[in-house]
């Protein structure tokens, strides 16, 4: 199973490709949102995991890309540290399939995960 | 018989009330009250009988047997005759009574035949109810069985005023109890009360005692000294007492000295020996160092009976021995034992005298003096250890009083910090939190003694703005004051002010759990009221030195890391050489980017640090993240250059913490 992780965080995005590699994953990891989103475009991934507040684009964008101008509907979940309501309504609106607060646990990270996928399979 | 007067007793008014005092009606079956009915049933060969009671509308049933229901309106029972009268109604058969003959119970209902029913009388003269034995055939009784029923019945009314008794011998009980509660919190708060002002005399005295006096003037400071101690040696006494009756007393599991506490002990009395006793301290030479246990009881425990041994002892040998009885991997097994040659204890006396206020002699108190509270004190403090004290003696041969303590091993680890440096600690700087002025004007000059300098704050609020605005060395906080106490004081400078400032504690009352509060809002020390100036000397130079050897107090939490990191230490290590990297770094570019008030940057910069900040749990830091983003969101900063200096002071903190690992 192939994730792709955007996260500008630098100490975060390792160790959470590091669980996750550890949980048999395969991640491609990036720091900023253009960089990601052009990963997506040219590779197939089985979920996508993002934060809202990265460079380049936004996680939003992303899923907004995705949902809309790719037409996929690979598994996609956002987190963010923003304890904003809205921000949650906002993304199930834009087409996340979860969302996440930070910081995020990894217990709880891996259950949606396999949730999604298993859905998916 | 249906427009006949319902019968009513001339006392009917006073006859309720005496009913109602029972609080018989509608209570549950009760064996005794069966046991009865039963009795009635065999005695008298009958298929029906039942003990009941009459109140203003029914008949109800206490017990029954062949009836079936629990009660029946009064006006329709037999009973309401009975109890007109004074001894046995019996009608052997119903239909030849003119009274009886048409009455319902007799045509249908219960068809009864034979009835014979006997008013239960109190002692004080009210029919209440009645016990009946009823047929649905004629009968009569022999004499014999007439009078079983009287005995059964005078047995019911003493079984009703058993229950009575009983009722109000546990109401009267429960007054006891709460008496005693009062009695106790009394004598503790009492105690309290009265320590306080005792310190007071006895800290002055001391002070007075160290400035110049001539011959007389000295002799009568002594004496104000020695009275002093005495009475706060009761007090004490009657305090602990109260404390250990309330369940209050805890006893602790800290790591001390052995041989120190018991050098201690035999110092401290060495004084009091007569000079024609020999006074010795035998120590095993397998006995451990450090042990895990409470100190200050055993200290407590040990000069209490050796006091006692010297009291009595005029010639001879007093000796404190301790011996290792027994060693596991956890446990130290140590037998203590204070043997002298004095004045002995009567065998009849060696059961009583760990009773409260008894000593051996009648004449004991006033040739030995003493509360008669010692014993007792010791007795308890060393059950409370799971441990027995015996004692064995023989008069004007002399005691000994012996028990067997189990002490947890010490880990070296977990060793004092030995070696209280006796170097000079320079002019230390103090800031003392009191709202008791007597009490401030005594640790002023205590301190100001040991050549400090002292500030004083009334309470916890005056105490945070004098630590904002000078640098000190130490604070002294009472723990009880108005407005921001003791613990919410040292809460606000170890969570909002993150200062590492040593803390010692002061406090009058020593209960359970206190002193564990203390260290865990983050104090260093504890010291007792009233305070003994070498104590305190003592506890400042510990929580100083200690300080030095800058043990930093902040506990880094690494279990998320964890997590994430599947238990790869590998990956853990260069998790944290990466925040080591990093965030002192980024810290210093969020300060710039505030002082230049770029909020964009510092927005930016203080969410993404605050991911980092959250992988290592500091949740104090990542809230002064949170309060700088959304200041800067908002374009406004007020909090941020508070919040900024104590990110930077914590960052240093963990830093250092973390580069230790």
């Amino acid at each position: 199973m192939k994730i792709i992780l955007s996260e500008d965080n630098e100490i975060l995005r390792k160790s959470l490709s590091f669980f996750l590699e550890s949980k048999g994953f395969t991640v491609d990891q990036f720091s900023d949102g253009k960089d990601a989103l052009d990963a997506i475009r040219t590779n197939e991934y089985d979920l996508i995991l993002t934060d809202i507040n990265i460079p380049g684009i936004s996680g939003m964008e992303i899923t907004q890309y995705v949902r809309q101008s790719i037409g996929s509907d690979i598994p996609i979940i956002i987190f963010t540290s923003s304890g904003i309501e809205q921000t949650e309504l906002d993304s199930f609106d834009i087409g996340a399939n979860e969302f996440i607060a930070k910081p995020v646990s990894p217990a709880v990270l891996l259950v949606r995960i396999n949730k999604l996928l298993n859905i998916r399979v | 018989m249906n427009n006949k007067e319902k019968p009513v007793p001339h006392n009917e008014p006073e006859r309720l009330a005496a009913l109602k005092r029972y609080n018989i009606l509608d209570t549950l079956p009760e064996h005794a009250f069966d046991d009865a009915t039963k009795l009635v049933s065999y005695i008298c060969g009958v298929p029906i009988a039942h003990i009941s009671f009459i109140d203003e509308n029914r008949q109800w049933f206490k017990s029954e047997i062949g009836i079936g229901v629990s009660e029946v309106p009064r006006e329709i029972s037999f009973c309401q005759y009975t109890i007109m009268d004074t001894k046995l109604v019996e009608i052997p058969d119903t239909f030849l009574n003119e009274q009886f003959r048409n009455d319902p119970n007799v045509v249908d209902g219960f068809k009864i035949r034979f009835y014979a029913g006997i008013p239960l009388t109190t002692p004080d003269g009210y029919n209440i109810g009645t016990i009946c034995a009823i047929d649905h055939t004629t009968k009569e009784l022999n004499d014999n069985q007439r009078n079983a029923l009287s005995i059964i019945a005078k047995h019911v009314i003493n079984q009703l005023e058993l229950r009575t008794k009983n009722i109000e011998l546990d109401t009267q009980k429960k007054i006891a109890e709460l008496a005693v509660l009062a009695k106790d919190s009394f004598l503790a708060n009492m105690s309290h009360e009265i320590r306080t002002p005792l310190n007071a005399v006895i800290g002055f005295t001391d002070l007075l005692a160290q400035t110049k006096l001539d011959k007389l003037q000295r002799d009568y400071i002594d004496s104000v000294q020695i009275a002093g101690e005495n009475l706060l040696l009761i007090i004490n006494d009657i305090l602990d007492l109260s404390k250990i009756e309330s369940g209050n007393l805890a006893i602790e599991a800290q790591p001390f000295n052995l041989k120190k506490t018991l050098k201690h002990v035999y110092d401290l009395l060495k004084v009091k020996a007569s000079p024609a006793v020999e006074f010795n301290l035998f120590l095993d030479a397998d006995m451990p160092e450090m042990v895990i246990g409470d100190h200050g009881r055993l200290n407590q425990i040990l000069v209490n009976l050796t006091g006692n041994a010297l009291k009595f002892t005029e010639e001879g040998e007093v000796t404190i021995s301790v011996k290792k009885i027994d060693e596991t991997a956890d446990y130290y097994s140590l037998r203590f034992s204070v043997k002298d040659t004095g004045i002995g204890i009567p065998e009849d006396k060696l059961k009583t005298i760990f009773d409260r206020f008894t000593q051996a002699e009648e004449s004991t108190t006033r040739r030995f003096g003493g509360t008669g509270l010692g014993l007792n004190i010791v007795k308890q403090l060393i059950e409370m250890q799971n441990s027995q004290i015996h004692v064995k003696s023989k008069e004007n041969r002399g005691s000994e009083f012996f028990f067997q303590i189990n002490y947890k091993k010490a880990n070296p680890v977990e060793s004092e910090t030995e070696s209280i440096a006796d170097d000079d600690l320079g002019k230390l700087k103090i800031l003392l939190c009191e709202d008791n002025i007597i009490n401030q004007k005594l640790a002023k000059s205590v301190i100001l003694n040991f050549g400090f300098e002292l500030d004083i704050a009334e309470n916890g609020e005056k105490g945070i703005d004098l630590l904002l605005q000078n640098e000190y060395d130490l604070v002294l906080m009472d723990l009880q004051m108005p407005f921001k106490d003791g613990y919410q004081t040292t809460e606000y400078i170890r969570n909002e002010m993150n200062s590492n400032i040593p803390i010692i504690a002061m406090t009058a009352h020593s209960l359970v759990g206190e002193q564990e509060r203390c260290f865990k809002i983050g104090m260093d020390a504890y010291v007792p009221k009233p305070f003994k100036q070498q104590l305190l000397l003592e506890t400042i130079k510990t929580v100083i030195n200690k300080d030095n050897k800058a043990q930093p107090k902040r506990k880094i939490d690494l279990s998320y890391l964890d997590d994430l990191s599947c238990g790869n230490p590998n990956f853990k290590q260069e998790m944290i050489a990466l925040f080591i990297e990093k965030i002192p770094n980024e810290a210093i570019q969020l300060e710039e980017a505030i002082q230049n008030i770029d909020h964009d940057k510092v927005k930016k910069l203080s969410h993404n640090m605050k991911s980092s900040i959250d992988l290592f749990m500091l949740d104090d830091l990542s809230h002064c993240l949170s309060v700088i983003e959304q200041e800067a969101k908002s374009g406004q900063f007020t909090e941020t250059s508070n919040k900024i200096t104590v990110l930077q002071y914590g960052i240093a903190d963990v830093i250092k913490i973390l580069k230790e690992l």
